[in-house]
């Protein structure tokens, strides 16, 4: 805006920039400059000190505002000199001194003139003659600058407005709130309470003993809520001025400069529909993003110091987020430039809203009674924190938990469960629920669904409660008897709900476990129960599918079991495979298949299970893997050995979905491998059926494809080991040139016996017949395999 | 690769380094025990050994004509013998223990490396032969001094000018072998250099690293040429005589192998073709790391001895030789 206005106005952009600034009546002026009185004097001095700044000469302008402003302020001031000449008397600065000089040179004279008589004995009286012209600010202006100002402490005052309206019989009461409410942020030195007809006027006036106690009440109690009918509105009392002249005419609001990104989904785009992910190696120093592909890895991106922990991926995909002690960066783009910074010291865990807009941050160093810092949530698009929180459970991360769509969070605290929505960041409703003893809670990720669970309290059985926000209305409840534990397992599309519940039955020993499975699609929720006594090890859901796998039993004896949950509700086991090495259970993105994994100290064992027919595709292991990780599309699944859990062989390697290892990709002290996410698919129900039927035709133009560049990489293969050879011969026939001139010293040093062939000197050789006990030597084969 | 090895047994501790002789008929092999031993490299039948040292015994040299035999030890003494008799000819007391020690081209003057180690820093040191009193008085001709990283392995640079010396750091020098400066620096390695070994032509030489890495180098300029990658330690590397292959040995070191499984360390020899950097076979057996692997001057066997005690001494078959890359 201001670029245009000068543009419009060419002499004005004579002038300097000041005074442009200071025009717009929105703009409220800097916060260093000293208060002054509003009056056209100090006005016309400031302006006037614009102009002239330079190296105008004789008077400057400042000791003149000076002047101005004392002499406004001049009858409120205790010693104002009052026979003080108005005109060149300076207040302060460095005017004194001249102004000293000049006095002294005169008094020297009036002293020469005066002693011209010669008497021996000095004489101190003044001359009969003397006017004492010596003002207060040559004697004393050291003092006199510090002398109070009307305007002292005005920086140190707050207005508060809302105020209850009180008569003189409740006044008393009133300031004692106020004063509760307002000393948190400090010593209140002075309060006014304006009164008209014997009430308060509904605004109060209170000064701090610092301006910036002031600062910090105007930050934190603007906006706080006594009651339903008073909500304060703080300001700082030198705000007046700013809000006085407000222009009536609204100003179109600056306007940001387009900071373009690019296209932050660039990456789906890929011809070859390659996935990417990112790499952590070097124990932590670098960081790398990589595409995906059968041959061999490409990378993207290397950068050193990256992240000072780890990275995390958006939900999304979009942004890349890293770890740094002064707070998150995320980057995104086609280049990984920084879209975004969030500073937060200490920051420890974060975690993303489901729709990306927002990003919650923990820290355990920076939070303070009265501002919550321990848990921040930010607005990713524009930068800003929307609140702060502070962490008073020990609860896991996330301690917020989203909603699928983004518009509720809720956090649970003793007997608590806080819902708020966005983006206001309020409590919804503006009330949290009282749930005595709940455990434990969690949306669904397929609608506003929390379901939640207390355990039993007496003769209350436990029980398992679904509601619907925000209506709060609870669809189905569940009550539960003997339980020891609960454990709450959604399908990803919510379309079930599985309660894992360890019960200790009465008249049995030991735990059993029921899998209490909701079907969430249907009318009034109706449940059905798996039972087992074996010790469950891992469950999990096939995320798009009715299917689910359970690890069961105690090593060595470890079953899985694979379930069904049938349109008619009915729950069927599908298949059993016992004795397996495993510990967890990773189903593709996509279901049907399924890796069965025993990770750290089950050395690593992999089997590869296609669900659909319940077939082992293959049985495999990544020695000492610590973890899996499925590719976004469920083509591929990647096992690594971290460094972060084991010390040596640290790499990841790739495998097809069926379990054909494709690559080892060694790194040294590789830590993690994270895919990047891909959004929710664009297509219909419908078309991804047409996909699947059309597979076939499909399959024919990849396999061609697949085909072609196989041929193409072999081809490539054996071009770049014939240069390889080339060159390596190139270089090998210069050392020899060099070796064969070196002949002649070669024979000098070993006195005349050509040694370079094994055989060249075969005429000295003298014939020796050694004899040998010759043992005959059994050596195992199993040793050499 | 299949391939009959034959075991040497003999030794109570693990070896250190083996080596043949010029024309390969013998193969020497010291070890943490102090007797160092001679072998028939045809059978693996034992010739004889060397009685002298009192301490793990670290490095062996052989002349070219196979008259002298060079040890150096943790005792701290560098040992000259007939190599025939098995007497000690000379024994050079040293400050600390003698890491590496060679003979030069002519077989005249031998150098030996001491490690930095109780107070003292690290030296090369060398003596003329055809000086006696040098000898006598245990002054060698030359000693230079090695301050920043301690000598790890080093060897004798073509026609004796100079000698090449990997250090700890990973740094390779090119130390003259007349006024001891440093003619070239460089340094591709990032961890300590295990072994150094030449061509049979020494115009080019290979290193062992601790980086996982072996890498060949250009003998006159010390210029990198080829990086083999390993995911273990590399502790030796050879390079054939009549092939463009080079093998590794090494593995997880003792004190790092977190559980008993063997498959872990994985001690195996690993062949690789010099101008494609790229692995083209495996040989299996050792128990523990491979501490030297050394090729015979025939190129039709090498052999190879570890951390558990056994020289293994194999002969290739002949898909080896048949072996060759697409290119």
């Amino acid at each position: 805006m201001q670029d245009a206005e000068n543009v419009a106005a060419p002499e004005a952009a004579e002038q300097r920039a000041e005074p442009v600034q200071q025009q717009p009546a929105a703009e409220p002026p800097p916060g260093e400059e000293p208060p002054r009185p509003p009056g056209p004097g100090a006005q016309e001095a400031a302006s006037g000190e614009d102009d002239e700044a330079g190296p105008e000469p004789e008077e400057p302008a400042e000791p003149a505002a000076a002047a101005e402003e004392r002499a406004a302020s001049a009858p409120g001031a205790p010693s104002p000199p009052p026979e003080e000449p108005p005109a060149p008397a300076p207040a302060a600065g460095e005017a004194p001194a001249e102004q000293a000089g000049d006095a002294a040179a005169e008094a020297r004279s009036e002293g020469a003139g005066g002693e011209d008589g010669g008497a021996d004995e000095p004489s101190f009286s003044d001359p009969e003659d003397f006017v004492d012209d010596v003002s207060e600010e040559e004697l004393l202006g050291d003092i006199l600058k510090d002398r109070p100002q009307e305007a002292d402490g005005i920086d140190s005052v707050i207005v508060v407005d809302n105020v209850p309206q009180v008569g003189p019989d409740r006044l008393e009461k009133l300031k004692n709130v106020i004063h509760k409410i307002f000393s948190k942020f400090g010593k209140i030195t002075n309060d006014f309470y304006p009164e008209e007809d014997g009430k308060t006027k509904g605004y109060t006036f209170l000064e701090y003993a610092s301006p910036a106690h002031a600062l910090d009440a105007v930050k934190n109690a603007d906006g706080y809520k006594l009651d339903k009918q008073h909500t304060f509105r703080v300001n700082l009392f030198t705000d007046f001025d700013k809000y006085m002249t407000i222009s009536d005419e609204w100003d179109i609001p600056e306007k940001q400069p387009f900071k373009d990104l690019g296209n932050l989904r660039y990456w789906l785009e890929e011809a070859e529909c390659r996935d990417q992910y990112s790499v952590i190696f070097e124990s932590g120093d670098r960081t790398s993003i990589f595409w995906n592909d059968v041959k061999d890895p490409v990378s993207i991106e290397e950068r050193a110091r990256w992240t000072e922990t780890y990275v995390r991926w958006s939900p999304k995909g979009t942004y890349l987020a890293t770890f740094h002690q002064r707070g998150i960066a995320l980057w995104g783009g086609e280049k990984f430039k920084q879209i975004q910074r969030f500073s937060h010291q200490g920051v420890q865990l974060i975690d993303f809203s489901p729709c990306e807009r927002y990003l919650v941050t923990f820290s355990p160093l920076m939070d303070t009674q009265d501002d919550p810092q321990a848990i921040i949530i930010w607005d990713i698009l524009t930068g800003q924190k929307k609140r702060g929180f502070h962490c008073e459970s020990s609860a896991h991360w996330p301690i917020f938990k989203w909603s699928h769509d983004g518009k509720f969070f809720a956090r649970m605290t003793l007997d608590t469960l806080s819902i708020y929505e966005t983006p206001s960041m309020g409590l919804l409703d503006k009330k949290s629920l009282k749930i005595s003893g709940i455990k434990d809670f969690s949306w669904s990720p397929g609608g506003n669904i929390i379901a939640f669970w207390v355990p039993e309290d007496k003769d209350i059985p436990a029980r398992v409660t679904l509601m619907q926000l925000p209506t709060r209305q609870e669809i189905r409840v569940r009550n539960l008897f003997n339980v020891v534990d609960c454990k709450l397992h959604w399908q990803k599309n919510g379309d079930y709900l599985c309660v894992k519940v360890d019960r200790t039955p009465k008249g049995t020993q030991g735990v059993v476990t029921n899998f209490e499975i909701f079907r969430m699609r249907e009318k009034q929720v109706p449940v059905d129960v798996v039972e087992m006594k074996e010790t469950i090890i891992a469950f999990a859901w096939e995320p798009n599918g009715s299917k689910f796998a359970v690890l069961h039993g105690e090593a060595p004896r470890i079953s899985v079991s694979f379930y069904h949950v049938k349109n008619n509700g009915k729950i069927e086991l599908i298949k059993m495979f016992d004795k397996q090495q495993a510990n967890t259970i990773f189903w593709s993105p996509q279901g049907q298949f399924v890796v069965l994994a025993g990770l750290r100290s089950m050395n690593g064992a992999l089997a590869f299970v296609d669900t659909s027919d319940c077939t082992v595709m293959n049985i495999a292991e990544h020695y000492m893997a610590s973890d899996v990780e499925w590719d976004p599309t469920g083509r591929y699944v990647v096992t690594s050995v971290s460094w972060w859990s084991h010390k040596v062989d640290n790499a990841y390697w790739l495998w097809t979905f069926q379990g054909r290892l494709l690559q080892k990709n060694n790194k040294d002290r590789f830590c993690q491998l994270l895919w990047r996410p891909r959004p929710p698919t664009l297509l219909s129900q419908d078309q991804i059926k047409q996909i699947k039927k059309d597979l076939k035709k499909y399959s024919k133009i990849f396999e061609q494809k697949d085909r072609l560049s196989q041929s193409k990489a072999s081809k490539e293969l054996v071009e770049r080991r014939r240069t390889m050879m080339e060159d390596f011969r190139k270089y090998r026939k210069m050392a020899q040139e060099l070796y064969m001139e070196q002949k002649s010293e070669r024979l000098e040093l070993r006195g005349g016996v050509d040694t370079d062939e094994l055989d060249s000197n075969v005429e000295d050789w003298e014939e020796e017949t050694i004899e040998f006990f010759v043992t005959e030597e059994i050596i195992p084969l199993g040793n050499q395999e | 690769m299949e391939m009959k090895p034959i075991l040497l047994q003999g030794h109570e501790r693990s070896i250190t380094q083996i080596k043949y002789n010029r024309e390969g008929d013998l193969l020497f092999t010291v070890a943490k025990d102090p007797i160092v031993k001679v072998w028939y490299s045809v059978n693996g039948e034992r010739l004889g050994t060397y009685m002298g040292h009192s301490g793990a015994v670290w490095c062996v040299d052989a002349d070219w004509d196979t008259k002298h035999v060079l040890t150096g030890s943790a005792d701290n003494s560098c040992c000259l013998w007939d190599c025939e008799t098995g007497k000690q000819l000379a024994l050079l007391k040293t400050n600390s223990a003698v890491r590496t020690c060679g003979f030069d081209f002519g077989g005249n003057i031998i150098m030996f490396s001491t490690d930095k180690q109780m107070g003292y820093q690290c030296f090369v040191s060398f003596f003329d032969l055809r000086d006696p009193s040098q000898i006598d008085n245990n002054e060698p001709y030359m000693k230079i001094p090695c301050n920043d990283s301690k000598i790890t392995s080093a060897v004798w640079g073509p026609l004796g000018e100079c000698i090449i010396a990997g250090h700890e750091g990973g740094e390779l020098n090119q130390y003259s072998a007349k006024s001891g400066e440093v003619l070239v620096n460089v340094k591709e390695h990032s961890r300590q250099i295990n072994d150094i070994q030449l061509s049979r032509d020494m115009t080019i030489f290979v290193t062992a690293s601790k980086d996982n890495t072996a890498k060949l180098f250009d003998s006159t300029t010390l210029e990198h040429q080829k990086t083999f990658r390993t995911e273990r330690p590399v502790s030796s590397a050879a390079l054939s005589p009549n092939y463009d292959h080079v093998v590794l040995g090494g593995g997880q070191e003792a004190m790092d192998v977190t559980t008993t499984s063997t498959r872990i360390g994985k001690f195996e020899a690993r062949f690789f073709h010099l101008a494609f950097e790229e692995e083209f076979g495996r040989v299996k057996g050792h128990f523990g790391p491979i501490n030297s692997v050394a090729f015979h001057p025939d190129g039709k066997s090498y052999s190879s001895s570890g951390e558990d005690g056994y020289v293994r001494i194999h002969y290739f078959d002949p898909q080896y030789f048949e072996f060759e890359f697409e290119a």
